[in-house]
């Protein structure tokens, strides 16, 4: 994503109200803030309108976009707020779970399961919104777990503990669904 | 392998295409709109004002001229001095203008039609000109014109000044501009 044609040319073109640039600065992103939208809502009727809302506060608000700062990170971030805020508008809590409940679970091998993209794409999809945020985030969208729980107002040890059980889940969908093929 | 490696090593598998043409169509009804023209047109016309001020002095006195004109009020006596003037100032604007003309638009801050107005052989002139040819005589029109020259020389002059001014003084504004 770092490596995206877009130049601070495009970004001053798009502040002056250039429809091209526009065109330009929304192709460059479109498809990368598509898939967090879809990993995130699970839809796509639903991603696409909360991309299409993103991108309208993305156009709207370039004059606060500071010189030098990441314009990728500056987009994602607006992306993965308006996401947030649809999940939150779904009813989705991301509930506080007690510190203790989290545990290390370094060296857990998956190879045991057959690993598939379409087995964990599936299993992911299957998760409960809260666990599946948390899963996104993390994996995908590499946020750390104190980065998380800024963003969705949980503790860190909440979040650690959301996506160790986000992980299980994910490990015995895959597990049950290799041993009924 | 645990489900991170997975996931990472296997990334562009959980890519999906973008999102339908639609998001864009219904995105474009709602950009912003452009401020470029209205912008540059507002930051031109605060930056160079008195330019602005002084064509509008130039298209008023143009409007004086044809008046003086109209009256026709002839005056028999030729002074040759004004001759002289008129070819001094034309010769001076001619220069002035053949200068200016090389500098680029961005740093002056003229459009087309100041460029146009700036120009000794406008309308205006023409008609001063045929005038002129059909009375020889008439000072007032003479008088007239020779102020028109001198206002014309002298917006020049300043337009020029204020550009050495202007790149003398900031040598890394050019640079800034994209």
């Amino acid at each position: 994503m770092e490596n995206l044609p877009v130049t601070d040319q495009i970004v001053a073109r798009c502040r002056m109200g250039d429809a091209r640039a526009f065109h330009d600065l929304y192709h460059a992103y479109s498809r990368a803030m598509y898939n967090i939208c879809l990993r995130m809502t699970g839809h796509q009727a639903d991603a696409e309108d909360v991309l299409q809302e993103a991108f309208v506060q993305i156009f709207k608000n370039l004059d606060n976009l500071a010189s030098d700062s990441s314009l990728t990170a500056w987009v994602k971030r607006i992306v993965v707020n308006h996401c947030l805020s649809y999940l939150r508008k779904k009813k989705v809590h991301f509930e506080e779970v007690e510190d203790q409940e989290w545990k290390q679970e370094d060296g857990v091998d998956e190879s045991e399961h057959t690993l598939t993209v379409a087995a964990v794409k599936d299993a992911i999809g299957q998760l409960p919104a809260g666990y599946r945020t948390v899963l996104n985030l993390y994996i995908f969208e590499d946020y750390s777990h104190r980065e998380i729980a800024g963003l969705l107002g949980i503790t860190e040890s909440t979040v650690k503990t959301q996506y160790m059980r986000a992980k299980e889940k994910v490990r015995q969908i895959v597990k049950l669904k290799s041993k009924t093929i | 392998m645990n489900l991170e490696e997975f996931i990472r090593q296997n990334r562009s598998g959980f890519e999906e295409e973008g999102p339908r043409p639609d998001v864009w169509a219904v995105l474009e009804k709602q950009l912003p709109k452009p401020k470029q023209e209205k912008g540059r047109v507002v930051l031109m016309m605060a930056k160079h004002w008195w330019k602005a001020a002084i064509l509008v002095a130039l298209i008023v006195n143009a409007g004086l001229l044809l008046k003086y004109m109209n009256t026709r009020q002839e005056v028999a006596v030729v002074i040759p001095e004004i001759k002289e003037m008129e070819s001094y100032y034309s010769a001076r604007i001619e220069q002035k203008l053949e200068v200016l003309k090389q500098l680029p638009v961005a740093e002056t801050g003229l459009d087309s039609l100041t460029m146009k107005e700036l120009e000794l052989r406008n309308d205006t002139y023409t008609m001063l000109e045929k005038e002129l040819a059909a009375n020889p005589g008439n000072e007032r029109i003479r008088a007239a014109m020779i102020r028109y020259y001198q206002m014309k020389l002298e917006l020049l002059e300043k337009i020029l000044d204020e550009h050495d001014k202007y790149t003398n003084d900031s040598p890394s504004t050019k640079k800034d501009v994209l």
